[in-house]
């Protein structure tokens, strides 16, 4: 079989840290190649090496067997080779068919010609299976068409080779067996496909070929065929992972947290929640799993104030929380671990105990009449960095210099040590390393086992499997189900996540 | 403190580029830059009363400097601070010539209203930004050119003194600021603007409120999740530069001046932001930077006077000491981190 | 009623074209910045210096055509310092706005002391002002004619320039590509389109017709120069850019309005208003606009909302339906 790419020997540096190192790697041409890893395992910094967004500090690329050099993005694509990133870069202003021949436009006496391009669209759409409106403004379509949008730009560039990073991290599993279609059909017609995930299921269903990194360093390669899923999970993570989920009983505690009815925007001010409605005991962990952006970030900031209801109740303890501030809410007991920690949940260029004041600027003993007790803030700062295991030189160093997972740690000390009866926590392990993510789950048990009541949103299913006691699912800003954690199967779970509702007809999506 | 030298030394090194700069702008209107200093210096520093002279120009350009320093600390540009200076030198003119209160008093009637014409001056704009996140920056630039005009209309058409200067009547001497030396004008204005400067420092470094407002230019995102209500903060923030920046106005009338007049004070406000933006927002730093521009002004008048260069040249250095320290900050911070940078201000 | 009539007419409607283009000039420059995503707060000054080189230029060469070169190059060259702080180095675009604004100040006035020896103001010395265009078939379009013919050639470029600018966004690459960096520069970058070279285009581009904004405001508008003769057009011109996101439609049609009330404005001073209430006026109306613009955002709230439960009760969720 010919190589359709092969990198030799890879290394990659960023200042003192090795990305890749001495990586190599050989994709048959006509096959789907998998690039698997955990977050920060250098997956995305070699295909970018490949792609010619990033220059390699040793080693070599080839294509097509030639020895290439790719000084930027241009001349990979030049090459053959085409990139569909994890974050869609589309210009929402512009139409379907700008968006594709940006940078390749068809012009007819200097200017833009605009029907030619939504003609060669539309054709593009036809031959690939990819439909789209080429006329229509991007800002206006769903996620799943932005991806397809994406797809037509590699392919209207005419690339032979195409990197798909995480592509289905924003797709309902649905949407993603379509994408897998149309990744075969691609194959059959003579041309490659990278892929690079996280996710084990979709790479075994779709992979010919699997490329396991880890920390830096490429593991194995494998066809596909004939590797178990815990063999990957234990080359990804270089120890046997326990999946076992702990056995559970029925909270018994009082309701916490009630939600009913709850309505709110996004920030297009379209519908994000539409009648929400469920409760949180005491001493019991509630998941919330689906697909990313179909209303858990909004219900998460609806619940902490920090985005309006349009309708529906909140209360806490029998304390309503509609219509208070931000303030008042944490003041009535409501802690909150926010999705996007780097934007909302710590200020990067401040020390930590900076970071751990927070809040609580305002309360005894932290200041007394206004002004801050540098003593007691240093104090509590100190014993929350050992007692989270925040890795650090001490409660000055700035928040920058420290890595994801402690950054992540320094917002669970700040927001678990506030003592609040409700915590609210939103992907807690994204982009966290393992040893971290079993630290904050051994952290959201041990706040469990103390009567707190926690709301846990997800998008890792794993994740929710392991901790959750109930697990409601969201699709559309509606509440699909309320399931039991001991019984659920993931794909009950995925169907959920999808819209569709066993044995019934499924929820039309709102866009 | 490595860093703090390191960035200090950088600091000077963008300084010392502007001059070299500026000496060659000077070179090319055919003066000799080693002259055009030697005169600045002996401007600022000749003798007592010049120095003296520098400190009464520094007094202006630090008040307003923490006024500037204030918005800024909030990731705010309150650009107004001449237009809040010129309306404070007005309002506390006419509390000055209108009333006759008993000494001290009357002074500080005519403060309070300095500040107060500052807070209102500027609260249009705040209100605006606070609510619906409207430039600030436009919107306070052209309040300065409404509060000149007004003021000038206030004092040639309404209050103008009978002999044919475009003055107000003069202020009741119950209404000053006492001076403090016989030989100049100096007076307590710079006293007010050092414990200005020092309270400031303390504020934003220890009391929760400063933290507030200082993680609300850091990342408002993050202030507003910590339960900072932002618009509010902002408000009263651009208001309280707005009061400083009339406070700037009052002292330089009731100090200095002893009137209102046309083309009261003119540029302090603009300097004042700079000197702010020099010492990145530091109150303490900008006492540096305004004895630094105090200092260039008072010997730009001899400037004028001994050579044949004009005094606006000292501008001209200004604005390239600005724009090399600006470039020569990113060039640090790149070094140091990629990705910071999330305060608005910061060069 | 015969202060109405004295207020408008004819001359009033050429007295607003006149006043409005040195501002539709330089506001069709920022144009270009703000489309590729930078807060220009520089135009004032570049507007100032392109004023008083056009000025230099034509006192030393004798023709203002080359004046009005020497305008435009000195506004282009603070606009490639400021691509160059803003750009290259990516200094804080406020910062280095008004630091260039007040750096254009006092090199004007320094300048204007060391080679004319004068404070204030300059004419006389040679100094001419662009020719003025007579249109040959205006005599026969009546008061038409009369209000389109008799301006000097820039108060033509500033209005040609707009339908021009409406095609170049929409229909050229260049265009495509400035309005791709300031909308989104990860979508430029990731095509390969250099983000730094489109800004730094669009800076200079940005500076050319800042210069000719200052230019005709010393050789066209007034044939003179005088200390900060800019007087806040450039800072007006940002609040015009704000509010009409940089679409020149938008901008026209915003720089008329100034125009207008400048005009206006002049207008009540011959009936005994006080010049500094009428010199406001302009202040006052970029201020009352950006004011009343960002206010407008609050009926969308409710237009959205409408849209939206439109939307809803259009698509029955499947719960509900079962229910």
């Amino acid at each position: 079989m010919p190589l359709a790419v092969e990198l030799r020997s890879i290394t990659k540096r960023f200042g003192s840290f090795v990305a890749n190192e001495n990586v190599s790697l050989a994709v048959e041409r006509g096959s789907i190649h998998a690039i698997i890893g955990e977050n920060g395992a250098g997956k995305t910094t070699l295909m970018n090496v490949l792609f010619g967004l990033l220059q390699p500090d040793e080693g070599e690329i080839r294509i097509d067997d030639q020895k290439v050099v790719l000084p930027n993005p241009a001349a990979a694509i030049a090459a053959g080779i085409g990139m569909v990133h994890q974050h869609f870069k589309l210009v929402p202003s512009l139409t379907v068919a700008d968006n594709v021949f940006l940078g390749m436009e068809i012009r007819k006496r200097g200017l833009i010609d605009h029907p030619a391009q939504i003609e060669r669209t539309a054709a593009l759409s036809r031959q690939f299976g990819l439909q789209v409106d080429p006329g229509e403004r991007v800002g206006l379509l769903s996620v799943g068409i932005e991806q397809r949008i994406e797809i037509l730009k590699v392919l209207a560039r005419g690339a032979r080779t195409i990197i798909l990073d995480e592509p289905t991290a924003v797709l309902t599993p649905q949407e993603s067996r379509e994408l897998f279609q149309t990744l075969r059909g691609f194959v059959a017609q003579g041309m490659t496909v990278l892929f690079i995930s996280h996710h084990l299921e979709e790479v075994m269903e779709v992979s010919d070929t699997v490329t396991v990194l880890r920390d830096g360093k490429e593991v194995a390669t494998r066809p596909t065929a004939g590797l178990s899923k815990p063999e990957l999970v234990q080359m990804m993570v270089g120890r046997p992972v326990n999946f076992d989920r702990r056995p559970r009983q029925p909270s018994t505690g009082a309701t916490v947290l009630e939600v009913r009815d709850l309505w709110a925007r996004d920030d297009r001010r379209l519908a994000a929640l539409r009648g929400v409605s469920f409760d949180v005991r005491a001493g019991e962990i509630v998941g919330i799993a689906g697909v990313a952006g179909n209303g858990q970030t909004e219900l998460a900031e609806v619940i902490a104030g920090l985005r309006p209801a349009s309708h529906g109740s909140i209360s806490l303890a029998g304390q309503s929380l509609v219509g208070l501030s931000a303030r008042e809410i944490r003041a009535a007991g409501v802690a909150h671990v926010p999705a996007n920690r780097l934007l909302r949940g710590v200020d990067r260029n401040a020390s930590i105990a900076s970071n751990i004041l927070m809040g609580r600027q305002g309360q005894r003993p932290w200041s007394r009449f206004g002004v801050i007790d540098q003593t007691y803030l240093t104090g509590q700062t100190r014993a929350l960095i050992t007692r989270f295991d925040i890795r650090t030189r001490g409660p000055d160093s700035p928040v920058k210099s420290l890595s994801g997972g402690n950054i992540q740690k320094v917002v669970l000390a700040r927001e678990f040590s506030a003592d609040a009866r409700f915590l609210l926590v939103d992907q807690p392990t994204r982009g966290v390393d393992i040893g971290a993510t079993e630290a904050i789950h051994g952290e959201l048990m041990r706040q469990r086992a103390e009567g707190r009541a926690i709301l846990l949103i997800s998008v890792q299913l794993d994740e929710l499997m392991a901790l959750a006691d109930r697990i409601l699912v969201i699709f559309s800003g509606l509440v699909m189900d309320d399931l039991q954690g001991d019984g659920v199967s993931e794909e009950e779970l995925g169907l959920l996540m999808a819209g569709v509702r066993p044995g019934a007809a499924p929820v039309a999506e709102v866009a | 403190m490595a860093d703090r030298l390191l960035a200090l030394s950088g600091q000077a090194l963008a300084i010392m580029l502007a001059l070299l700069l500026g000496a060659i702008i000077i070179l090319t209107i055919n003066e000799s830059p080693l002259r055009v200093l030697e005169t600045l210096l002996r401007g600022a520093f000749g003798n007592e009363e010049r120095i003296a002279g520098t400190l009464l120009q520094t007094t202006p350009i630090l008040v307003c400097g923490i006024a500037a320093c204030v918005s800024l600390r909030g990731g705010l540009f309150n650009i107004g601070i001449e237009g809040q200076l010129f309306m404070g030198g007005f309002a506390a003119s006419w509390v000055g010539f209108s009333f006759a209160l008993p000494p001290i008093v009357h002074m500080l009637v005519a403060i309070a209203f300095a500040a107060i014409a500052g807070i209102a001056w500027v609260a249009i704009p705040a209100y605006f930004r606070a609510r619906f996140n409207t430039n600030e920056v436009v919107s306070t630039i052209l309040g300065n050119y409404v509060a000149v005009l007004i003021t000038s209309y206030l004092t040639i058409e309404i209050f103008k003194r009978p002999g044919g200067l475009p003055d107000t009547p003069p202020i009741l001497p119950s209404a000053y600021l006492p001076e403090l030396f016989s030989f100049s004008r100096l007076n307590w204005g710079l006293v007010i603007g050092i414990v200005l400067a020092v309270a400031a420092q303390l504020f934003f470094q220890r009391t929760s409120r400063g933290y507030a407002i200082t993680e609300m230019g850091a990342n408002p995102k993050f202030a507003e999740y910590g339960g900072i209500d932002i618009r509010r903060q902002t408000f009263l923030v651009l208001l309280a530069s707005g009061a400083i920046g009339g406070l700037a106005g009052g002292i330089e009338a009731l100090g200095v001046h002893h009137r209102f007049m046309e083309g009261f004070a003119p540029g302090f406000g603009f300097d004042g932001v700079i000197a702010a933006l020099l010492a990145n927002g530091s109150p303490i730093g900008t006492i540096a930077t305004a004895l630094f521009f105090g200092a260039l002004r008072s010997g730009s008048l001899l400037l004028e006077v001994d050579t044949t260069a004009s005094r606006e040249i000292i501008t001209v250095i200004q604005a390239l000491i600005i724009l090399a320290v600006s470039a020569q900050i990113t060039i640090r911070r790149r070094a140091a981190d990629s990705t910071a940078g999330e305060r608005r201000w910061k060069f | 009623m015969e202060v109405l009539e004295r207020l408008l007419n004819v001359s009033l409607i050429v007295a607003t074209l006149r006043t409005t283009a040195p501002i539709l000039l330089v506001s069709l420059g920022g144009s270009f910045t703000t489309k590729a995503g930078i807060f220009n707060i520089g135009l004032e000054g570049q507007m100032l210096v392109g004023a008083f080189f056009a000025v230099i230029g034509t006192i030393f060469s004798g023709s203002p055509w080359i004046g009005m070169l020497c305008g435009v190059l000195a506004a282009v060259v603070l606009a490639y310092v400021f691509a160059l702080l803003v750009v290259t180095f990516q200094a804080n675009e406020v910062v280095v706005g008004l630091a260039l604004n007040i750096l254009a100040g006092g090199i004007t006035v320094s300048l204007l002391k060391a080679i004319f020896g004068t404070r204030g103001s300059i004419f006389g010395h040679g100094l001419i002002g662009l020719p003025i265009v007579h249109l040959p078939f205006a005599r026969e379009l009546g008061w038409f004619g009369q209000m389109i013919s008799g301006y000097t050639p820039l108060v033509y470029v500033a209005f040609l320039l707009v339908p021009v600018l409406i095609v170049f966004y929409r229909h050229t690459r260049l265009g495509l590509y400035i309005r791709v960096v300031g909308e989104k520069p990860e979508a430029a970058e990731a095509l390969g389109i250099s983000i730094s070279r489109i800004r730094y285009v669009a800076s200079l581009i940005c500076g050319v017709l800042a210069g000719l904004a200052g230019a005709h405001l010393s050789l066209g508008y007034t044939t003179m120069f005088t200390e900060n003769m800019s007087a806040g057009r450039g800072f007006m011109a940002v609040a015009i850019l704000i509010f009409s996101n940089g679409d020149p439609l938008k901008i026209v049609l915003g720089c008329l309005l100034f125009g207008f009330s400048d005009a206006l404005s002049l207008r009540l001073q011959t009936l005994g208003i006080s010049s500094y209430l009428v010199l406001a006026v302009p202040y006052l109306v970029a201020l009352a606009a950006l004011f009343a613009l960002s206010y407008r955002a609050r009926p969308r709230i409710i237009r959205e909302t409408l849209a939206t439960m439109g939307r809803v009760l259009s698509v029955k969720p499947a719960q509900e339906s079962k229910g």
